[in-house]
């Protein structure tokens, strides 16, 4: 049948002339790939002969892949086709250059039985995390087993969602997923577990842990890294969603890399309609507890704004009880919207129960006030990351051109960061108290809520030892 | 970069499958990845997410051994499965709902006549539970068999790209280009059910480029004259392979439709049986009815 096809294809009547003459190049071609062939097996043979047995395995695919990296067309050129008919036409021109793209390829997961247990690390949201090594090359690795709650539905979308995303990322502030592997019953697949880079902490811990915060020196080397990895995840129409102190993961060379990837999911422009039931209450944007259904890139920057401030102070800034008290507690650092801070905030659903103080206090006042030691450029870029409007919230890219960056002290080289002991290495961890991010399900409505309560009694406070030098 | 590629399925892979007789093969993969399409329409998903599961069906085809599970539950499974991780999910009630109606006498696959009869498709209670468990059970498999990679790009958005570059919708050619853009989707819509599994060999520039080269053929698109595919990273030879495929489908389809007798789709039963027709031998056709049994007895 192909052959029949092929030649209605190649209706050129100059091709029954020439048939000869292709054939003869055909031939030629035929015997330099068998030559070529025969090299590469020599060549295979040799190289497989030095590793050990299930070493050598996994040699010959990365081979055979970086092979067709090298060569992808190679492949193609299997079928005898109208190729010659090419040759003839642009003859006299020069071939084109082509760009081809190894796309890679898809293979059954492995099991876990190839992976050693070392220890546990951790019980997160949406799963249980240990630590384990490659039986076959010895690395250690984290494995992250997913949780099946919702039997009736599958697999679970979130786990689904992170799989898809941690895939398609490439980024040294980004966990590498390195593969996914399945137990040892496949008769049902209901152990899944991820595999990913294992680094020695999460950032909560630590500042928990630490008797001296991070120096600001540290503070900046590790909001750039985290910045520059949620520049990628924006530029590849990914948001984060859950951006927090304990899904930042910290080496002991000083590479900080963003995890937990089960809340992100694709973007658009214009953004798509999104369920605001995403980010942990202490992280969330404003606009997403007003029930903004449009949201887009700046909720992550809100988030790092939050953990800009628990850096400093190695407490997590706003840590409401419910919606309605972190939106007080947002309000009470932040200010009071209003209609020419934030144009429109009146009508997000949530924000028509609310009553607010008539005469709100200046935005930035309070939190240049509770953060003294910070530079000027240093708390500009914090106020501006926590801009009720989220229009006003610089995106990841101003936030790495911010001049707090630039001038002294300078980030820190992740090669000179100080070393700590790892938990996760050793130890059993203490259970973290951030609560966990918001279970999908139905969003929860704000109550009529009285706000103009919160700065009531603000005269009576104590202004502390008169160090107000910062407060403009 | 992978916004542009996708996995393509290795040598290894296309020359594995020899268990089966080809044309068999054909007549599974055409039939399964065409329900999956129409339930995709009766489910009121958006194409890509359809366009996305085919894909993902055929790669499962590529690791699994294509008979060890019922082709329909493995459609249905796959469909489910890309619902759920897009932006339109949809319940399992709705697939199996889609799925027996699609699968029974009433079903509108069927050429010839069909009398509805709703009777011929109700699901019972007892009856959906059964299906539900077997395909969040097949749903489990094929992300196996996968290595849980479920992302597929599709050639639609460049398909129109390629067109605008071509200035299809310049000037006051709006209403001949748009005709011409559809008649590329149509084809790009058709090069999913290829058994010759396309979207599994080639990348989505090359898909859309043939796609264009077709459409511009049928509408008389005064085309560069030029090769201008090369534009588009497509090579003469690749889109001479992807142009015969897809002119040659047509043929296929009506060949199909006759070997079956018009049937809206063909099960596992109805491979065996041609199998054991054809060796004409009682002991294999003894074991194909003792593995029927089997399966039946799983099954329920």
């Amino acid at each position: 049948m192909y052959s029949k096809l092929k030649s209605r294809w190649a209706d050129n009547e100059g091709d029954v002339a020439l048939d000869a003459q292709r054939k003869r190049e055909k031939e030629d071609r035929k015997r330099a790939k068998a030559e070529k062939h025969r090299q590469a097996d020599e060549a295979a043979a040799a190289a497989a002969a030095q590793a050990a047995a299930a070493v050598e395995e996994r040699k010959q695919q990365e081979q055979s892949h970086q092979e067709l990296a090298s060569r992808p067309s190679k492949r193609r050129k299997l079928s005898p086709g109208p190729a010659a008919n090419r040759q003839d036409i642009a003859k006299e021109t020069v071939p084109a250059k082509l760009l081809r793209f190894p796309g890679g390829q898809w293979k059954k997961c492995r099991s876990v039985e190839d992976y050693e247990k070392l220890n546990d690390i951790e019980e997160g949201a949406y799963g249980w995390v240990s630590r384990a090594k490659d039986t076959t090359t010895g690395k250690v690795v984290a494995l992250k087993r997913l949780k099946m709650d919702n039997a009736t539905d599958g697999v679970p979308v979130t786990g689904l969602r992170e799989i898809q995303t941690l895939m398609y990322c490439s980024h040294p502030n980004i966990v590498a997923l390195q593969e996914v592997v399945v137990g040892e019953d496949v008769s049902k697949i209901e152990n899944i577990f991820l595999v990913l880079d294992f680094l020695e902490h999460d950032l909560k811990t630590l500042l928990e842990d630490m008797n001296e915060p991070f120096l600001t020196s540290e503070i900046k080397t590790l909001l750039l890294q985290l910045t520059s990895g949620v520049s990628y995840l924006h530029t590849n129409w990914i948001l984060h969603r859950d951006l927090k102190s304990s899904n930042l993961l910290l080496n002991n060379r000083g590479v900080l890399k963003i995890a937990d990837f089960g809340m992100a999911r694709y973007f658009g422009d214009p953004p798509p309609k999104m369920t605001q039931l995403v980010v942990t209450l202490w992280y969330r944007a404003p606009e997403l507890l007003l029930g903004a259904e449009k949201y887009g890139t700046a909720v992550d920057m809100w988030s790092i704004g939050c953990i800009f401030g628990e850096l400093l102070t190695r407490e997590p800034l706003l840590q409401g009880k419910n919606e309605v008290d972190e939106l007080s507690k947002i309000f009470e650092l932040c200010g009071i919207p209003t209609e020419v801070s934030w144009p429109g905030f009146k009508r997000l659903p949530n924000a028509r129960s609310l009553r607010l103080p008539k005469n709100p206090i200046s935005q930035g006042a309070v939190i240049r006030a509770k953060f003294p030691l910070l530079t000027t450029a240093g708390s500009a870029l914090l106020v501006s990351m926590l801009e009720l409007n989220p229009a006003k919230r610089p995106n990841a890219q101003e936030f790495l051109e911010h001049a707090f960056f630039k001038e002294d002290p300078k980030p820190k080289s992740t090669a000179m960061f100080p070393t700590f002991p790892s938990k996760a290495g050793q130890e059993k961890r203490r259970k973290r108290v951030t609560p966990n991010a918001p279970v999908r399900g139905k969003v929860p409505e704000l109550k009529a809520t009285d706000f103009s309560g919160i700065f009531s009694g603000r005269e009576d406070e104590e202004k502390g030892g008169g160090f107000s030098l910062k407060l403009i | 970069m992978s916004h542009l590629t996708n996995p393509l399925a290795t040598v290894g892979q296309l020359y594995q499958r020899d268990t089966l007789p080809e044309e068999l093969q054909t007549s599974i993969l055409y039939y399964t990845a065409r329900l999956t399409q129409a339930a995709g329409i009766l489910l009121r998903l958006p194409q890509d997410i359809t366009a996305q599961a085919n894909v993902l069906l055929f790669r499962y085809f590529l690791v699994d051994d294509i008979m060890a599970r019922e082709f329909s539950d493995i459609s249905a499974a796959t469909l489910y499965l890309t619902a759920k991780i897009s932006s339109s999910p949809r319940s399992l009630r709705s697939i199996t709902n889609v799925y027996a109606y699609l699968l029974s006498p009433s079903s509108p696959l069927n050429t010839g006549p069909v009398a509805n009869n709703p009777d011929t498709y109700y699901l019972s209670e007892a009856s959906y539970i059964i299906f539900r468990n077997r395909l969040l059970n097949i749903e489990g498999q094929v992300l196996n068999a996968l290595g849980f990679n479920t992302h597929v790009t599709l050639p639609y958005p460049l398909a129109i790209t390629y067109l605008q570059t071509l200035g299809v919708f310049a000037g006051d050619s709006k209403e001949k280009g748009s005709k011409f853009a559809k008649r590329t989707i149509e084809y790009l819509n058709t090069a999913l059910l290829s058994p010759q599994m396309l979207y599994l060999t080639h990348q989505p520039a090359s898909l859309a480029t043939a796609a264009i080269y077709l459409a511009a053929k049928e509408e008389g698109a005064k085309m560069p004259e030029v090769e201008w595919w090369e534009v588009f990273d497509c090579e003469r030879e690749e889109l001479g392979f992807l142009v015969v495929a897809l002119g040659s489908f047509r043929a296929l389809v009506e060949r199909e439709e006759k070997r079956w007798e018009g049937r809206g789709m063909v099960t596992r039963r109805d491979v065996r049986d041609v199998m054991a027709k054809s060796n004409g031998n009682g002991q294999e056709e003894e074991e194909t009815r003792m593995g029927r049994l089997l399966d039946e007895k799983i099954a329920a």
